[in-house]
């Protein structure tokens, strides 16, 4: 029974002989412990981690005194990841600002042409992420469909500068200050740090 | 260790029981209005120092912040710890960003600002046409015990919001911007603070600024309308609330116009095109929470900034328009 259980193990079985072993792992304990002892022989021929002894049968103990969850938890996965995401990334200089420049509408005049990068410096070297179109926000995902006017590839470069000229100026106003008090004076900020590093 | 187990279980579900049982006893709105109030009340008025991360975009940067109240006039200091060192200090007198590797200071006096907008009643209540509050449970942040808060927006104009304030102290331990799939955008997390006593020096940066280049932001009031500049803005519950004219970096004057629904803001910058060197002249951009969209319109270039979805921040910026004046 001993080989016949260890051609199961591997697949080698025909289906006729595989009844036989299933039917015998049903009935006798002494074959079932066989049955475990080749798989984990298989695991550690494979180089699978090793489980610890007496792990399936705590699993089960365990698994049988889980208690039914009738309420779905609240919080969405999508945040554990994103979270766990920024700190992974902080480690990683990114691009902060995505920026896509579009190309004109029809019937715009030619010299409202995109030639050069908002940024009146470009720092050079500021390389934006590759395929940015799938890490960009949903609006940066938007504003690709939007230049499909005239297929003209988005220009992108970071007008860290310019922005934050920008979100400094419209910081201050915002009533959301009221409650945050300096904190979101930080994103007016952020900017030039990667280009800073990178330079 | 089976019994121990189920034991411990059966706490957790006791525990989580009278949690479900005093949030259903918290969630009238008039205690949401509390909540608003009272956070916005510590942000104004307690003296405190922590050390705050704020994440986005697959980001993070911590960052200091230290605020003195004092009888004459209340000092908020805001220090980047991680990265090019960046220096802003609020005062009634304005706002002073400190940028050392550039040797630049950016002075902001606010000639109209002020400290804007107030949380008023009024205000308070404007805020509550387009957003639901909701009181949660309690939470910890900063290893202090708070309660969580949700700001649901009442339509996909707008993006929604999920506080954590100090249950001691009223301060805003944490906030996280939901976009309209729910999927946080930014978030700014205390992991310390400490209220009490702050030292004038905690507020007072160290730099030698002699040699700095300064940029001053001179504000002042304006009417971009007599000068043929509209913005039929249709979006739902946004109102304008600022019109200026500003000088940002060195560039020319800026007329900036800003419409707020109470919580969230969007401003307009509109200047000439030939002031400017870039000629980017159309684009959308995202930081975190903020959405960007640049247009051209008559020559001028318009770039609409704000806290709000990206479809939004569009809206605005697609109505405006030059029509010249009689």
């Amino acid at each position: 029974m001993k080989t016949k259980i260890s051609a199961f193990v591997d697949g080698e079985l025909e289906s006729q002989a595989s009844s036989e072993v299933i039917d015998a792992l049903e009935r006798e304990i002494e074959s079932r412990e066989t049955w475990r002892i080749y798989h984990l022989i298989s695991d550690a021929l494979h180089d699978t981690a090793l489980r610890a002894e007496g792990f399936s049968a705590r699993f089960a103990d365990r698994l049988a005194a889980e208690p039914t969850v009738l309420a779905p938890g609240r919080l969405p996965t999508e945040r554990k990841r994103w979270v766990a995401l920024s700190a992974a990334a902080s480690m990683a200089a990114i691009a902060l600002v995505g920026w896509l420049a579009l190309a004109p509408a029809p019937g715009q005049r030619p010299e409202a042409l995109p030639g050069v990068p908002l940024a009146s410096a470009p720092p050079s070297g500021v390389a934006v992420q590759p395929a940015s179109t799938q890490s960009l926000q949903p609006a940066a995902r938007q504003a690709v469909a939007l230049q499909r006017e005239p297929a003209v590839s988005p220009v992108m470069a970071i007008p860290a500068d310019v922005a934050n000229d920008y979100l400094f100026a419209h910081q201050e106003f915002s009533p959301g200050m009221s409650l945050q008090g300096m904190a979101p004076f930080i994103r007016t900020v952020s900017g030039p740090v990667n280009a800073g590093v990178r330079r | 260790m089976r019994a121990a187990a189920l034991g411990s279980r059966a706490l957790a579900f006791s525990l989580a029981c009278c949690a479900a049982g005093s949030s259903a006893a918290q969630t009238s709105p008039g205690d949401g209005r509390a909540w608003l109030q009272r956070i916005y009340q510590a942000t104004q008025s307690l003296s405190y120092t922590g050390t705050f991360v704020y994440q986005h975009d697959r980001r993070s940067e911590a960052s200091r912040v230290t605020r003195m109240a004092s009888a004459q006039g209340d000092v908020e200091r805001l220090e980047a710890l991680e990265g090019e060192p960046r220096d802003i200090v609020r005062s009634k007198d304005g706002v002073r960003c400190y940028l050392p590797r550039a040797r630049t200071l950016k002075v902001d006096r606010h000639g109209v600002a002020r400290r804007f907008p107030a949380m008023l009643p009024e205000q308070l209540t404007e805020l509550l046409k387009h957003y639901t509050v909701r009181v949660g449970g309690p939470d910890r942040v900063a290893g202090r015990p708070c309660q969580s808060i949700a700001l649901q927006p009442k339509d996909h104009y707008r993006y929604g919001y999920e506080l954590c304030a100090d249950e001691a102290t009223g301060m805003l331990l944490r906030s996280i911007t939901l976009n309209e799939s729910d999927t946080p955008v930014e978030q700014f997390t205390f992991t310390q603070l400490e209220v009490g006593q702050v030292r004038p020096e905690a507020v007072e940066p160290q730099h030698a600024t002699r040699s700095w280049r300064i940029e001053e932001a001179s504000v002042r009031p304006a009417d971009l309308g007599a000068q043929g500049w509209r913005v039929d803005t249709d979006l739902p519950g946004f109102h304008k609330i600022v019109e200026v004219v500003r000088v940002l970096g060195e560039r020319e004057p800026v007329g900036q116009l800003v419409y707020s629904d109470g919580l969230a803001a969007v401003s307009v910058f509109i200047e000439r095109a030939a002031g400017r060197q870039d000629s980017a002249r159309r684009g959308a951009a995202t930081v975190g929470g903020i959405n960007i969209f640049v247009r051209e319109v008559d020559d001028h270039i318009v770039t609409v900034v704000g806290e709000a979805p990206a479809a939004s921040v569009r809206r605005i910026a697609d109505r405006v328009r030059y029509e010249r004046p009689q």
